[in-house]
């Protein structure tokens, strides 16, 4: 693959680190709520004293009422860590003709408003990645300073390498992410979902349960979307050795349907596993995308 | 050039981009191609549709400037005139609308109009300032348009010409084209000639003749009926045939005979005679030749109704008139030899009736000794129907006998001055033509004094050198007579042995042959009548135009040319007369000789047949271009419309 072919083309989304910010503002202008303010007094839950517990959290009233000792739990005792996944593969690298640029940058730059907008809640932040060059995970951190980290291991990234077969190396990545993320914490995947191995869903599933809240950001492109090509066309995909010679108009109805339907599978299997999937498109406002994102979290913000 | 039509190669550059594009579309990256179904057949079959028009406007285009990139130097069919650093031309066009030219040419089409259409072809490429002349080569050689600028008029002209039966002046049209642009102004003069070259050798001159219609002057295969006379109950015609090949095989018989046989050609080339018998029956008789050749039109001849021959009576006393060495008089000596086909009788005594001149068109009177009542009277009526009579007085007229005058040449009586007398002037027979200036250092020993002689109203048309008359002319009718005042004899001195004599004759014969009209003439050889005679004339296709004319020798007459052979009848003063055209038989026994050699200045003419088209071809390829880009805008509104029902 030539240099000028893995150049990633940032397009309007650049400079990342103050895209991010002006992101996270206009998702701070829309109102908010947080965290910090009842933190540590907002009723989390119950569960069962056992020796050593504080015994200013014993709850009486049920110990009035049915003569248990039951601790009572605050959120401000859950993990609230946001593990952001994102995939780095070879077909994140594309742009369309309407696009403001390629599908990684715009995932970058959401990864980088919610890792914002974390940061500024007082979460904290890991990164990961499936596929990829020069990806630096990091591990996972709290404050400004995670910021500037993640933004610099976002900007310093290469799309590459072709997952089609490669299913192992998902895993990998996911058993990271995995290890980082504990009860509670927040999981947000950024992947265009194509060109993915068998199995893929399975594994990313798989960041749903223990407590885990996982949402899957599609990021696709607006050509990708719409397929606003006309008369003949050879296509080839970036991963594996897909080529297909069609006409436009007769193989739209097809593709949209088939998007669609790979989309609903994606959302059917995510929700089995207490995921959730968010669409979102290049061209979006990221403002917007952001807080879609943020509500599929449900409560992150 | 070559390097510029060369660029027309790049043509193959679209077409091969076509070929390798038709069936397969770019390609082009897209991440979901696995969900992209393949239509392999209508792609194909939309990219061969859409491109092909594409195709096609950018071939085009690229042809074109190819084209534009050569021109003016794209040679074609078509003739224009090449001009040195792009000045003026002065060219003088010689159509040569001669019987030969009415042959089908090589390429098919009628020689002529193939000459008229490159002579168009030529005046097309005139431009504002280039001065043009038309000459036409049919004999006699005649200016149709003096050198002109005015580009109008020369089309005119031209739409004015039309084929005819005449034979070829080439020489004669070549020198009146290198005159008529002799006097322009403009420095690049050319002559250009359209014809078959079926004339005479044509000699170097400037400016240089070009012949840009070489293809004209193919040898044809051809005989033709030049003429026909009855003698009697027979019929003499002649046949000219270019070769014995275009002979054989072919007869002569009547039009519309049932029962004669044909007489069958000589087969071999030139003149020809063959008799046939006529049938009496036969009303307007015509001859004709079977087969067919490259010229239908002169295969057919009518038949004239009475001797063609011009009839001449001498009346000349043979012991007097002869030369010294014997034989006949020297006038019958001198229009033998002047002219083959007259008829000429000698007589004894003048006719004393009128019938007796019926066959004659001319009467040679050689030293008249008196007419009688009865001879003048005849005489008087033979000139009044067109005859024309000539005395040459001697000696004799002293010896008028009681009763017989000299009238009606002249009134009174004539004196013979028996004596050494000077000159005539040659200056007074200067209508004559150069032969006049053989008159000079005449040894004279008498002539007849007219001076003291009633003219009768005629007019003396020569005198000798001290001022008495020599030539007097006299109007009759529609005939003329003629005095001259010395015999014919060479006794009285040698003024028959000069050439001058000859010509004086040859003068008489024409005079008589325009005046009574020969029965058979030459096509383009000019009828001529006395100016207050009535004249129509209906010919082969229509009426034909008499118009008046200044003769040479000073008086006005009534003319008309009949330019296409066949049968015409006349009415003179509502006398009908029937007269016959033929065309000549050098026109069909003179074969095409070669172009003259083509000097430079020439060549650089025959290399003229190139046409600046770039105006047109820019036209056309900014229409190309336009279309190209019409489409293309057409396909992206199509496109967007396309897309924005999609989404």
């Amino acid at each position: 693959m030539s240099e000028l072919r893995k150049a990633l083309d940032w397009g309007k989304l650049a400079p990342l680190r103050l895209r991010a910010k002006t992101v996270a503002d206009g998702v701070y202008a829309g109102g908010h709520r947080s965290r910090r303010r009842g933190a540590g007094i907002e009723f989390g839950g119950q569960r069962s004293y056992v020796p050593g517990d504080d015994l200013r959290f014993i709850d009486r009233h049920a110990l009035l009422r049915h003569g248990t000792l039951l601790v009572r739990q605050f959120e401000t005792e859950t993990d609230r860590t946001l593990c952001l996944l994102v995939d780095a593969s070879l077909s994140m690298s594309y742009r369309g003709e309407d696009a403001p640029g390629a599908k990684y940058a715009f995932a970058a730059l959401i990864a980088a408003a919610l890792c914002k907008i974390a940061v500024g809640a007082g979460d904290r932040v890991s990164l990961d990645w499936f596929g990829g060059e020069r990806t630096i995970e990091l591990a996972t951190a709290g404050g400004r300073e995670a910021f500037e980290r993640v933004v610099g291991a976002l900007e310093t990234a290469q799309p590459s390498a072709d997952l089609k077969s490669d299913l192992p190396a998902l895993e990998r990545a996911v058993a990271r992410v995995e290890r980082r993320a504990g009860r509670g914490s927040t999981v947000v995947v950024l992947s265009d979902l194509l060109d993915l191995p068998e199995g893929a869903e399975v594994a990313l599933g798989s960041l749903g349960a223990r407590g885990k809240t996982l949402t899957v950001a599609r990021v696709l492109d607006p050509s990708e979307v719409n397929f606003p090509f006309t008369g003949p066309l050879h296509l080839r995909a970036l991963e594996g050795e897909a080529r297909v010679e069609t006409d436009a108009a007769a193989a739209r109805p097809q593709y949209l349907a088939a998007l669609e339907a790979q989309a609903q599978r994606w959302s059917e299997r995510l929700l089995s596993r207490g995921g959730s999937l968010v669409l979102l498109s290049s061209a979006d406002d990221p403002v917007k995308a952001v807080r879609k994102v943020l509500d599929s979290v449900g409560g992150f913000a | 050039m070559l390097g510029a039509l060369g660029v027309g190669l790049f043509v193959a550059i679209p077409i091969a981009a076509h070929l390798l594009r038709r069936g397969r579309a770019r390609e082009r990256d897209f991440p979901p191609t696995a969900l992209v179904p393949a239509a392999r057949s209508v792609a194909r079959e939309r990219a061969t549709l859409e491109d092909r028009l594409l195709l096609a406007i950018r071939a085009l285009l690229i042809a074109c400037l190819a084209v534009i990139g050569a021109t003016p130097f794209v040679s074609c069919s078509r003739l224009s005139l090449n001009r040195s650093a792009g000045a003026s031309v002065a060219f003088a066009l010689v159509v040569d609308d001669s019987h030969s030219m009415r042959a089908q040419g090589a390429q098919g089409g009628v020689r002529f109009e193939r000459a008229l259409g490159a002579a168009r072809e030529l005046l097309a490429s005139a431009r504002e300032g280039d001065a043009i002349a038309i000459v036409l080569a049919g004999k006699p050689a005649r200016l149709a348009l003096a050198a002109t600028t005015d580009l109008n008029a020369a089309r005119r002209a031209l739409g004015d010409l039309s084929e005819s039966d005449r034979s070829t002046d080439l020489e004669g049209a070549v020198s009146l084209a290198r005159t008529s642009i002799a006097s322009v102004p403009h420095h690049d003069k050319r002559v250009v000639l359209l014809s078959d070259l079926a004339g005479a050798a044509l000699s170097e001159g400037q400016p240089p003749i070009w012949t840009p219609l070489p293809e004209l002057a193919t040898p044809l295969e051809n005989c033709a009926i030049f003429g026909a006379e009855q003698r009697g109950r027979r019929v003499l015609a002649h046949v000219a045939c270019t070769s014995p090949a275009a002979a054989a095989g072919r007869a002569l018989s009547f039009v519309g005979e049932k029962n004669g046989s044909p007489v069958p050609l000589t087969p071999r080339g030139g003149i020809q005679e063959l008799g046939l018998d006529l049938d009496p029956k036969l009303e307007h008789p015509e001859l004709q030749l079977n087969g067919g050749d490259a010229l239908k039109g002169d295969d057919r001849c009518p038949l004239a109704a009475e001797s063609a021959a011009l009839g001449v009576l001498v009346a000349a006393d043979a012991s007097n008139a002869s030369a010294k060495t014997g034989g006949p008089p020297v006038l019958e000596q001198a229009i033998g030899a002047l002219e083959t086909s007259t008829a000429l009788h000698p007589i004894a005594l003048l006719p004393d009736d009128a019938n007796e001149y019926r066959s004659s068109a001319l009467l040679l009177l050689d030293d008249p000794g008196g007419i009688t009542p009865e001879a003048r009277s005849a005489l008087t009526a033979f000139v009044e129907r067109g005859g024309v009579a000539v005395a040459f007085l001697g000696p004799r007229v002293e010896q008028t006998p009681l009763g017989a005058t000299l009238e009606p040449f002249v009134h009174g009586a004539v004196h013979w001055e028996a004596k050494d007398i000077g000159d005539v002037n040659a200056a007074s027979l200067a209508w004559l033509g150069p032969e006049a200036a053989s008159m000079q250092d005449l040894k004279l020993r008498g002539r007849a004094g007219l001076s003291t002689t009633d003219l009768l109203g005629g007019r003396i048309l020569a005198t000798f050198s001290d001022g008495q008359p020599f030539l007097t002319q006299r109007e009759l009718g529609r005939g003329a007579l003629f005095t001259v005042a010395l015999p014919s004899s060479v006794e009285h001195g040698n003024f028959p042995l000069r050439p001058a004599f000859l010509a004086l004759l040859d003068f008489f014969l024409s005079e008589a042959r325009t005046r009574r009209g020969a029965a058979q003439s030459v096509a383009g050889s000019e009828w001529t009548f006395s100016l207050g005679a009535s004249v129509s004339i209906e010919g082969p296709r229509g009426a034909l135009a008499v118009h008046e004319r200044a003769r040479a020798t000073g008086n006005a007459q009534k003319a008309a040319t009949p330019t296409l052979a066949g049968r015409y009848a006349l009415r003179i003063d509502d006398k009908p007369e029937e007269r016959v055209v033929t065309v000549d038989p050098s026109e069909i026994t003179t074969l095409p000789q070669k172009p003259p050699e083509t000097s430079a200045q020439a060549r650089a003419s025959a290399n003229a047949g190139s046409v600046d088209a770039s105006p047109e071809l820019g036209f056309v390829a900014l229409a190309l271009l336009a279309l190209e880009l019409a489409l293309r805008v057409f396909r992206r509104l199509t496109r967007e419309r396309t897309v924005a029902a999609a989404t």
